[in-house]
Protein backbone atom coordinates (compact mmCIF):
# COMPACT_ATOMS: atom_id res chain seq x y z
CA UNK A 1 0.00 0.00 0.00
CA UNK A 2 1.57 3.24 -0.91
CA UNK A 3 1.06 6.61 0.40
CA UNK A 4 -1.36 8.34 -2.00
CA UNK A 5 -3.75 4.48 -1.42
CA UNK A 6 -3.47 5.28 2.07
CA UNK A 7 -4.14 8.91 2.29
CA UNK A 8 -7.01 8.08 0.26
CA UNK A 9 -8.37 5.11 2.17
CA UNK A 10 -8.13 6.91 5.51
CA UNK A 11 -9.31 10.74 4.51
CA UNK A 12 -12.04 9.45 2.14
CA UNK A 13 -13.22 6.04 1.39
CA UNK A 14 -13.92 4.01 4.06
CA UNK A 15 -11.63 7.05 5.87
CA UNK A 16 -13.12 10.01 7.21
CA UNK A 17 -15.57 11.77 4.32
CA UNK A 18 -17.45 8.44 4.04
CA UNK A 19 -16.95 7.55 8.00
CA UNK A 20 -18.41 10.85 9.47
CA UNK A 21 -21.18 11.17 7.73
CA UNK A 22 -21.70 7.26 7.77
CA UNK A 23 -21.10 7.74 11.59
CA UNK A 24 -23.98 9.78 11.86
CA UNK A 25 -26.51 7.85 9.79
CA UNK A 26 -25.65 4.35 11.64
CA UNK A 27 -26.15 6.72 15.17
CA UNK A 28 -29.81 8.39 13.70
CA UNK A 29 -30.42 4.35 12.48
CA UNK A 30 -30.00 3.27 15.88
CA UNK A 31 -32.04 5.89 17.93
CA UNK A 32 -34.71 5.73 15.24
CA UNK A 33 -34.74 2.06 15.14
CA UNK A 34 -34.79 1.59 18.75
CA UNK A 35 -37.45 4.38 19.78
CA UNK A 36 -40.33 2.59 16.39
CA UNK A 37 -39.96 -0.58 18.58
CA UNK A 38 -40.33 1.32 21.63
CA UNK A 39 -43.53 2.96 20.18
CA UNK A 40 -41.73 6.52 19.91
CA UNK A 41 -41.07 8.66 17.36
CA UNK A 42 -37.53 8.84 17.48
CA UNK A 43 -35.42 11.81 16.48
CA UNK A 44 -35.38 13.61 12.90
CA UNK A 45 -32.82 12.43 10.29
CA UNK A 46 -30.18 15.20 11.20
CA UNK A 47 -30.65 15.09 14.32
CA UNK A 48 -27.24 13.21 15.19
CA UNK A 49 -25.33 15.71 12.91
CA UNK A 50 -27.02 19.08 14.61
CA UNK A 51 -26.32 17.41 17.86
CA UNK A 52 -22.91 17.62 17.14
CA UNK A 53 -23.11 21.46 15.78
CA UNK A 54 -24.76 22.12 18.67
CA UNK A 55 -22.00 20.62 20.94
CA UNK A 56 -19.17 22.37 18.86
CA UNK A 57 -20.90 25.52 19.23
CA UNK A 58 -21.22 25.70 23.39
CA UNK A 59 -18.10 26.90 25.42
CA UNK A 60 -16.76 24.07 28.27
CA UNK A 61 -17.26 25.04 31.92
CA UNK A 62 -14.35 26.04 33.62
CA UNK A 63 -13.13 22.47 35.92
CA UNK A 64 -10.72 23.13 38.72
CA UNK A 65 -8.55 20.72 39.59
CA UNK A 66 -8.99 18.90 36.55
CA UNK A 67 -6.25 18.46 34.45
CA UNK A 68 -7.40 20.18 31.08
CA UNK A 69 -5.12 18.77 28.54
CA UNK A 70 -5.56 15.09 29.21
CA UNK A 71 -9.46 15.89 29.20
CA UNK A 72 -9.39 17.26 25.93
CA UNK A 73 -6.81 14.82 24.63
CA UNK A 74 -8.95 11.77 25.44
CA UNK A 75 -11.65 12.37 23.00
CA UNK A 76 -9.02 13.83 20.58
CA UNK A 77 -8.02 10.28 20.99
CA UNK A 78 -10.68 8.10 20.82
CA UNK A 79 -12.03 9.83 17.29
CA UNK A 80 -8.34 9.46 15.18
CA UNK A 81 -8.36 5.69 16.52
CA UNK A 82 -11.91 5.22 15.55
CA UNK A 83 -11.26 6.93 12.02
CA UNK A 84 -7.58 4.87 11.52
CA UNK A 85 -10.00 1.47 12.46
CA UNK A 86 -12.78 2.79 9.87
CA UNK A 87 -10.11 3.54 7.84
CA UNK A 88 -8.06 0.34 7.67
CA UNK A 89 -11.08 -1.89 6.64
CA UNK A 90 -10.63 -3.42 3.45
CA UNK A 91 -14.01 -2.30 1.85
CA UNK A 92 -12.69 -2.42 -1.72
CA UNK A 93 -11.52 -5.20 -3.59
CA UNK A 94 -7.97 -5.10 -3.91
CA UNK A 95 -7.27 -1.70 -2.37
CA UNK A 96 -4.31 -2.46 -0.87
CA UNK A 97 -3.21 -2.99 2.87
CA UNK A 98 0.17 -4.70 4.37
CA UNK A 99 1.20 -7.76 6.67
CA UNK A 100 -0.33 -7.54 10.25
CA UNK A 101 -2.88 -5.08 9.40
CA UNK A 102 -5.32 -6.68 11.52
CA UNK A 103 -3.22 -6.50 14.89
CA UNK A 104 -3.06 -3.04 13.95
CA UNK A 105 -7.18 -2.44 13.54
CA UNK A 106 -7.72 -4.20 16.80
CA UNK A 107 -5.51 -2.23 18.61
CA UNK A 108 -7.09 0.73 17.52
CA UNK A 109 -10.74 -0.32 17.65
CA UNK A 110 -9.53 -0.84 21.39
CA UNK A 111 -8.27 2.44 22.00
CA UNK A 112 -11.51 4.51 22.33
CA UNK A 113 -12.13 1.94 24.84
CA UNK A 114 -9.14 2.74 26.64
CA UNK A 115 -9.39 6.86 26.46
CA UNK A 116 -13.22 5.82 27.63
CA UNK A 117 -11.44 4.84 31.04
CA UNK A 118 -9.04 7.06 31.26
CA UNK A 119 -11.13 9.90 30.76
CA UNK A 120 -13.39 8.85 33.33
CA UNK A 121 -10.59 8.62 36.28
CA UNK A 122 -8.66 11.68 34.49
CA UNK A 123 -11.96 13.46 35.53
CA UNK A 124 -12.12 12.97 39.15
CA UNK A 125 -15.63 12.28 39.24
CA UNK A 126 -17.41 9.91 41.22
CA UNK A 127 -19.55 8.97 38.25
CA UNK A 128 -16.88 8.80 35.88
CA UNK A 129 -14.30 6.49 38.15
CA UNK A 130 -17.21 4.09 38.58
CA UNK A 131 -18.11 4.10 34.52
CA UNK A 132 -14.28 3.67 33.97
CA UNK A 133 -14.26 0.79 36.31
CA UNK A 134 -17.20 -0.95 35.18
CA UNK A 135 -15.67 -0.01 31.28
CA UNK A 136 -12.80 -1.91 32.44
CA UNK A 137 -14.07 -5.11 33.77
CA UNK A 138 -16.59 -5.18 30.66
CA UNK A 139 -13.25 -4.30 28.47
CA UNK A 140 -11.32 -7.69 29.93
CA UNK A 141 -14.52 -9.50 29.88
CA UNK A 142 -14.94 -9.63 25.85
CA UNK A 143 -12.18 -8.66 24.57
CA UNK A 144 -11.29 -12.36 25.53
CA UNK A 145 -14.01 -13.70 23.67
CA UNK A 146 -13.63 -10.77 20.57
CA UNK A 147 -9.48 -11.16 20.43
CA UNK A 148 -9.37 -14.93 20.03
CA UNK A 149 -12.46 -14.91 17.91
CA UNK A 150 -10.88 -12.94 15.36
CA UNK A 151 -6.91 -14.45 16.08
CA UNK A 152 -8.36 -17.78 15.43
CA UNK A 153 -10.00 -16.87 11.90
CA UNK A 154 -6.92 -15.33 11.52
CA UNK A 155 -4.75 -18.03 12.43
CA UNK A 156 -6.95 -20.47 10.27
CA UNK A 157 -6.14 -18.91 6.95
CA UNK A 158 -2.27 -18.28 8.17
CA UNK A 159 -2.52 -14.46 7.54
CA UNK A 160 -2.89 -11.46 9.17
CA UNK A 161 -3.59 -9.20 6.75
CA UNK A 162 -6.97 -8.00 6.60
CA UNK A 163 -7.75 -8.23 2.60
CA UNK A 164 -6.70 -11.69 2.84
CA UNK A 165 -9.32 -12.67 5.75
CA UNK A 166 -12.45 -10.65 3.70
CA UNK A 167 -11.20 -12.41 0.73
CA UNK A 168 -11.24 -16.17 2.62
CA UNK A 169 -13.21 -18.72 1.54
CA UNK A 170 -16.29 -19.24 4.27
CA UNK A 171 -15.76 -21.99 6.63
CA UNK A 172 -17.98 -23.07 9.82
CA UNK A 173 -14.68 -21.56 11.78
CA UNK A 174 -15.41 -18.30 9.56
CA UNK A 175 -19.34 -17.81 11.07
CA UNK A 176 -17.96 -18.87 14.12
CA UNK A 177 -15.78 -16.10 14.49
CA UNK A 178 -18.45 -13.79 12.97
CA UNK A 179 -20.80 -14.67 15.44
CA UNK A 180 -18.58 -14.15 18.56
CA UNK A 181 -17.76 -10.67 17.46
CA UNK A 182 -21.40 -10.15 17.05
CA UNK A 183 -21.68 -11.21 20.75
CA UNK A 184 -19.29 -8.56 22.27
CA UNK A 185 -20.40 -5.93 19.89
CA UNK A 186 -23.31 -4.73 22.40
CA UNK A 187 -20.39 -4.24 25.13
CA UNK A 188 -18.34 -2.66 22.62
CA UNK A 189 -20.29 -0.09 21.51
CA UNK A 190 -21.99 0.33 25.04
CA UNK A 191 -25.64 -0.86 24.16
CA UNK A 192 -28.57 -2.86 26.28
CA UNK A 193 -28.21 -5.08 27.75
CA UNK A 194 -24.54 -3.75 28.22
CA UNK A 195 -25.09 0.22 28.52
CA UNK A 196 -23.05 -0.41 31.94
CA UNK A 197 -20.30 2.01 31.53
CA UNK A 198 -22.70 5.07 30.81
CA UNK A 199 -25.35 3.91 32.04
CA UNK A 200 -28.29 6.44 31.80
CA UNK A 201 -30.30 7.39 34.56
CA UNK A 202 -27.81 5.36 37.13
CA UNK A 203 -24.25 7.47 37.20
CA UNK A 204 -25.65 9.92 34.82
CA UNK A 205 -23.12 9.30 31.68
CA UNK A 206 -20.40 7.59 33.45
CA UNK A 207 -16.85 8.63 32.27
CA UNK A 208 -18.88 11.41 29.91
CA UNK A 209 -20.25 13.22 32.84
CA UNK A 210 -17.37 16.05 33.41
CA UNK A 211 -17.12 16.58 29.59
CA UNK A 212 -19.61 19.22 27.72
CA UNK A 213 -19.17 20.94 24.01
CA UNK A 214 -16.89 20.17 21.76
CA UNK A 215 -15.24 17.86 23.56
CA UNK A 216 -18.76 16.17 24.07
CA UNK A 217 -18.62 16.45 20.48
CA UNK A 218 -15.86 14.73 19.77
CA UNK A 219 -16.99 11.76 22.34
CA UNK A 220 -20.56 11.37 20.16
CA UNK A 221 -18.08 11.22 16.83
CA UNK A 222 -15.71 8.72 18.48
CA UNK A 223 -18.86 6.48 19.42
CA UNK A 224 -20.38 7.15 15.92
CA UNK A 225 -17.02 5.91 14.09
CA UNK A 226 -17.13 2.76 16.49
CA UNK A 227 -20.38 1.96 15.13
CA UNK A 228 -18.94 2.17 11.69
CA UNK A 229 -15.83 0.44 12.72
CA UNK A 230 -17.47 -2.21 15.01
CA UNK A 231 -20.41 -3.18 12.08
CA UNK A 232 -18.06 -2.48 9.29
CA UNK A 233 -15.75 -5.45 10.56
CA UNK A 234 -18.48 -7.89 10.80
CA UNK A 235 -19.81 -6.53 7.55
CA UNK A 236 -15.70 -6.90 5.73
CA UNK A 237 -15.86 -10.66 7.13
CA UNK A 238 -19.04 -11.57 6.03
CA UNK A 239 -19.40 -9.53 2.61
CA UNK A 240 -19.10 -11.66 -0.83
CA UNK A 241 -16.19 -10.84 -2.58
CA UNK A 242 -17.70 -10.44 -6.61
CA UNK A 243 -15.62 -9.81 -9.25
CA UNK A 244 -16.71 -7.84 -11.70
CA UNK A 245 -14.61 -5.64 -13.96
CA UNK A 246 -16.77 -2.55 -14.34
CA UNK A 247 -18.23 -1.01 -11.19
CA UNK A 248 -16.88 -3.62 -8.67
CA UNK A 249 -15.79 -1.32 -6.50
CA UNK A 250 -19.51 0.62 -6.77
CA UNK A 251 -21.04 -2.69 -6.00
CA UNK A 252 -18.34 -3.69 -3.12
CA UNK A 253 -19.35 -0.28 -0.74
CA UNK A 254 -23.01 -0.71 -1.70
CA UNK A 255 -22.45 -4.34 0.14
CA UNK A 256 -20.54 -2.95 2.28
CA UNK A 257 -22.71 -0.17 3.65
CA UNK A 258 -25.94 -2.84 3.32
CA UNK A 259 -24.36 -5.24 5.53
CA UNK A 260 -23.61 -2.51 8.21
CA UNK A 261 -26.86 -1.28 7.74
CA UNK A 262 -28.38 -4.82 8.85
CA UNK A 263 -25.84 -5.36 11.46
CA UNK A 264 -26.82 -1.61 13.05
CA UNK A 265 -30.84 -2.96 12.90
CA UNK A 266 -29.97 -6.17 14.72
CA UNK A 267 -28.28 -4.20 17.81
CA UNK A 268 -30.64 -1.79 18.18
CA UNK A 269 -33.38 -4.68 18.29
CA UNK A 270 -30.90 -6.64 20.86
CA UNK A 271 -30.82 -2.98 23.01
CA UNK A 272 -34.65 -2.38 22.59
CA UNK A 273 -35.69 -5.91 23.51
CA UNK A 274 -33.41 -6.30 26.69
CA UNK A 275 -33.10 -4.16 29.88
CA UNK A 276 -29.07 -3.60 31.49
CA UNK A 277 -28.11 -6.15 32.99
CA UNK A 278 -25.34 -5.56 36.30
CA UNK A 279 -21.94 -5.69 35.85
CA UNK A 280 -21.45 -9.15 37.60
CA UNK A 281 -23.85 -10.53 35.46
CA UNK A 282 -22.39 -9.03 32.14
CA UNK A 283 -18.84 -10.19 33.31
CA UNK A 284 -19.78 -13.70 33.69
CA UNK A 285 -21.66 -13.70 30.70
CA UNK A 286 -18.97 -13.58 28.75
CA UNK A 287 -16.53 -15.30 31.26
CA UNK A 288 -18.92 -18.69 31.56
CA UNK A 289 -21.60 -18.69 28.54
CA UNK A 290 -19.63 -16.97 25.22
CA UNK A 291 -15.96 -18.36 26.53
CA UNK A 292 -17.33 -21.79 24.56
CA UNK A 293 -17.41 -19.83 21.28
CA UNK A 294 -13.96 -18.18 21.56
CA UNK A 295 -12.50 -21.78 22.63
CA UNK A 296 -14.21 -23.44 19.84
CA UNK A 297 -12.67 -20.67 17.33
CA UNK A 298 -9.33 -21.65 18.78
CA UNK A 299 -9.84 -25.33 18.99
CA UNK A 300 -11.07 -25.20 15.03
CA UNK A 301 -8.21 -22.92 13.86
CA UNK A 302 -5.75 -24.97 15.86
CA UNK A 303 -7.23 -28.52 13.91
CA UNK A 304 -7.37 -26.73 10.73
CA UNK A 305 -3.60 -25.82 10.83
CA UNK A 306 -2.65 -29.12 11.80
CA UNK A 307 -4.65 -30.32 8.76
CA UNK A 308 -3.06 -28.15 6.10
CA UNK B 1 -39.15 -14.96 22.27
CA UNK B 2 -41.93 -12.83 23.78
CA UNK B 3 -40.29 -9.72 23.49
CA UNK B 4 -39.28 -10.05 20.02
CA UNK B 5 -43.31 -10.37 19.02
CA UNK B 6 -43.81 -7.28 21.06
CA UNK B 7 -41.12 -5.40 19.04
CA UNK B 8 -42.98 -6.41 15.79
CA UNK B 9 -46.05 -5.58 17.03
CA UNK B 10 -44.63 -2.32 17.79
CA UNK B 11 -43.09 -1.61 15.06
CA UNK B 12 -45.99 -1.88 13.13
CA UNK B 13 -48.67 -0.35 14.87
CA UNK B 14 -46.48 3.31 14.85
CA UNK B 15 -45.32 5.82 17.30
CA UNK B 16 -47.80 6.67 20.06
CA UNK B 17 -46.36 9.43 20.76
CA UNK B 18 -46.43 13.26 19.32
CA UNK B 19 -43.62 15.01 17.80
CA UNK B 20 -43.04 19.29 19.79
CA UNK B 21 -46.00 21.25 18.35
CA UNK B 22 -48.65 18.52 19.30
CA UNK B 23 -50.11 18.84 22.25
CA UNK B 24 -51.55 15.80 24.06
CA UNK B 25 -55.45 15.28 24.88
CA UNK B 26 -55.17 15.55 29.06
CA UNK B 27 -56.63 13.13 30.51
CA UNK B 28 -59.87 13.33 33.03
CA UNK B 29 -57.19 12.04 35.46
CA UNK B 30 -54.52 14.42 35.23
CA UNK B 31 -53.47 15.59 38.46
CA UNK B 32 -52.50 19.57 37.60
CA UNK B 33 -52.00 22.82 39.92
CA UNK B 34 -53.63 22.62 43.08
CA UNK B 35 -56.52 24.87 43.39
CA UNK B 36 -57.80 26.68 46.55
CA UNK B 37 -60.97 27.82 47.29
CA UNK B 38 -61.04 30.21 49.93
CA UNK B 39 -64.67 29.98 50.39
CA UNK B 40 -64.30 26.59 51.55
CA UNK B 41 -61.73 26.26 53.59
CA UNK B 42 -62.03 25.77 57.20
CA UNK B 43 -58.87 26.17 58.39
CA UNK B 44 -58.02 22.55 59.41
CA UNK B 45 -54.67 22.71 57.90
CA UNK B 46 -54.97 18.92 57.28
CA UNK B 47 -53.52 19.66 53.33
CA UNK B 48 -50.62 21.05 55.75
CA UNK B 49 -50.20 17.75 57.54
CA UNK B 50 -51.12 15.42 54.77
CA UNK B 51 -48.21 17.43 52.42
CA UNK B 52 -45.50 15.40 52.16
CA UNK B 53 -43.34 17.82 49.99
CA UNK B 54 -44.46 20.38 52.13
CA UNK B 55 -45.97 22.65 49.21
CA UNK B 56 -48.56 23.44 51.42
CA UNK B 57 -47.96 26.14 54.21
CA UNK B 58 -49.97 27.00 57.14
CA UNK B 59 -50.00 29.84 59.63
CA UNK B 60 -52.93 30.47 62.18
CA UNK B 61 -52.81 34.03 63.42
CA UNK B 62 -55.47 35.68 65.54
CA UNK B 63 -58.90 35.44 64.03
CA UNK B 64 -57.43 34.67 60.85
CA UNK B 65 -54.79 32.27 58.90
CA UNK B 66 -52.76 32.30 56.06
CA UNK B 67 -52.67 29.11 53.54
CA UNK B 68 -49.62 28.97 50.96
CA UNK B 69 -48.96 26.42 47.98
CA UNK B 70 -45.76 26.37 46.27
CA UNK B 71 -46.18 24.54 42.97
CA UNK B 72 -42.13 24.86 42.43
CA UNK B 73 -42.27 22.24 45.49
CA UNK B 74 -45.19 20.09 44.59
CA UNK B 75 -45.26 16.76 43.58
CA UNK B 76 -48.61 16.57 42.58
CA UNK B 77 -49.57 13.43 44.92
CA UNK B 78 -53.58 14.63 45.54
CA UNK B 79 -53.18 13.93 48.80
CA UNK B 80 -54.19 17.20 50.10
CA UNK B 81 -57.05 17.34 47.62
CA UNK B 82 -58.06 13.75 48.74
CA UNK B 83 -57.80 14.47 52.44
CA UNK B 84 -59.60 18.02 52.58
CA UNK B 85 -63.18 17.32 53.95
CA UNK B 86 -64.96 21.29 52.37
CA UNK B 87 -63.52 20.09 49.50
CA UNK B 88 -61.65 23.56 49.27
CA UNK B 89 -58.99 21.74 46.87
CA UNK B 90 -59.52 20.59 43.90
CA UNK B 91 -57.15 19.55 40.88
CA UNK B 92 -56.47 21.70 38.18
CA UNK B 93 -56.51 19.59 34.83
CA UNK B 94 -54.94 22.48 32.54
CA UNK B 95 -52.96 24.46 35.34
CA UNK B 96 -50.00 22.78 35.07
CA UNK B 97 -46.88 23.14 32.51
CA UNK B 98 -46.82 19.43 31.81
CA UNK B 99 -50.44 19.40 30.47
CA UNK B 100 -48.78 21.60 27.77
CA UNK B 101 -52.41 23.42 27.73
CA UNK B 102 -51.08 26.63 28.54
CA UNK B 103 -48.98 28.79 25.57
CA UNK B 104 -46.21 29.51 28.13
CA UNK B 105 -45.07 27.24 30.93
CA UNK B 106 -44.85 28.93 34.35
CA UNK B 107 -40.79 29.89 34.36
CA UNK B 108 -39.29 30.97 37.87
CA UNK B 109 -36.24 31.82 38.54
CA UNK B 110 -35.61 32.38 42.37
CA UNK B 111 -37.11 29.63 44.67
CA UNK B 112 -40.65 30.17 45.56
CA UNK B 113 -41.48 32.66 43.29
CA UNK B 114 -44.61 30.60 41.96
CA UNK B 115 -45.79 30.19 45.67
CA UNK B 116 -49.32 31.46 46.07
CA UNK B 117 -50.84 32.57 49.47
CA UNK B 118 -54.18 33.36 50.57
CA UNK B 119 -55.26 35.13 54.30
CA UNK B 120 -58.31 33.64 55.07
CA UNK B 121 -60.46 35.21 57.78
CA UNK B 122 -61.79 32.96 60.52
CA UNK B 123 -65.42 32.31 60.69
CA UNK B 124 -67.71 31.77 63.83
CA UNK B 125 -68.58 28.06 63.72
CA UNK B 126 -72.49 28.46 62.98
CA UNK B 127 -71.78 31.40 60.16
CA UNK B 128 -69.10 28.91 58.84
CA UNK B 129 -71.54 25.90 58.64
CA UNK B 130 -74.02 28.19 56.84
CA UNK B 131 -71.35 29.75 54.41
CA UNK B 132 -70.28 25.76 53.51
CA UNK B 133 -73.71 24.98 52.98
CA UNK B 134 -74.58 27.36 50.82
CA UNK B 135 -71.46 27.13 48.63
CA UNK B 136 -72.16 23.41 48.30
CA UNK B 137 -75.29 24.47 46.64
CA UNK B 138 -74.11 26.92 44.54
CA UNK B 139 -71.84 26.50 41.85
CA UNK B 140 -68.03 27.60 41.32
CA UNK B 141 -68.51 31.44 41.47
CA UNK B 142 -70.67 31.66 43.92
CA UNK B 143 -68.28 29.93 46.03
CA UNK B 144 -65.53 31.76 44.91
CA UNK B 145 -67.51 35.32 46.00
CA UNK B 146 -68.60 34.32 49.07
CA UNK B 147 -65.49 33.18 50.26
CA UNK B 148 -64.00 36.69 49.07
CA UNK B 149 -66.94 38.27 51.01
CA UNK B 150 -65.88 36.36 54.00
CA UNK B 151 -62.61 38.21 54.01
CA UNK B 152 -60.28 35.95 51.45
CA UNK B 153 -57.65 38.02 50.45
CA UNK B 154 -55.09 36.33 47.87
CA UNK B 155 -51.68 37.60 48.60
CA UNK B 156 -49.44 38.20 45.93
CA UNK B 157 -47.46 35.57 44.29
CA UNK B 158 -46.12 34.04 40.90
CA UNK B 159 -48.91 32.95 38.27
CA UNK B 160 -50.29 29.42 38.83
Amino acid sequence: MNLLTALARLLIFPGLLFAVPAAWFFLWVERKSVALMQERVGPPFMQPFWDFVKLLGKSTPPRPGIAGLLMRAWPLIAVSAAAGAVGLLPVLPSSGGFEGDLILLLALLELPSICIIAAGFSSRSIFGEIGSAREAALSVSYNIVFLLAIVSIAASQHTFRLEALASAPFTPLHWLGVLAILVCLPAKLHINPFSLPNAEQEIYSGPMTEYAGPELAMWELSHGLEWVAGTGLVATLVAPHIAIPWGGAWLAACIFVAISFGVVLLLSALAAATARLAIDSSVRFYWQCTLIFAVLAVSSAIFMRFRS
Amino acid sequence: MNILIMLWKNLRRGYQTLLFPAHPRVTPRFRGLVQFDPALCTGCAVCRFRCTSRAIEFKAGKGEFTWSYNPGQCTFCGRCVEGCAEHALKEGHTEHALSQQEAVPPVYTTQGELKKSYTVARRPPAAKMATTATARSAGGDARTTAGLEAGATPATGGAQ
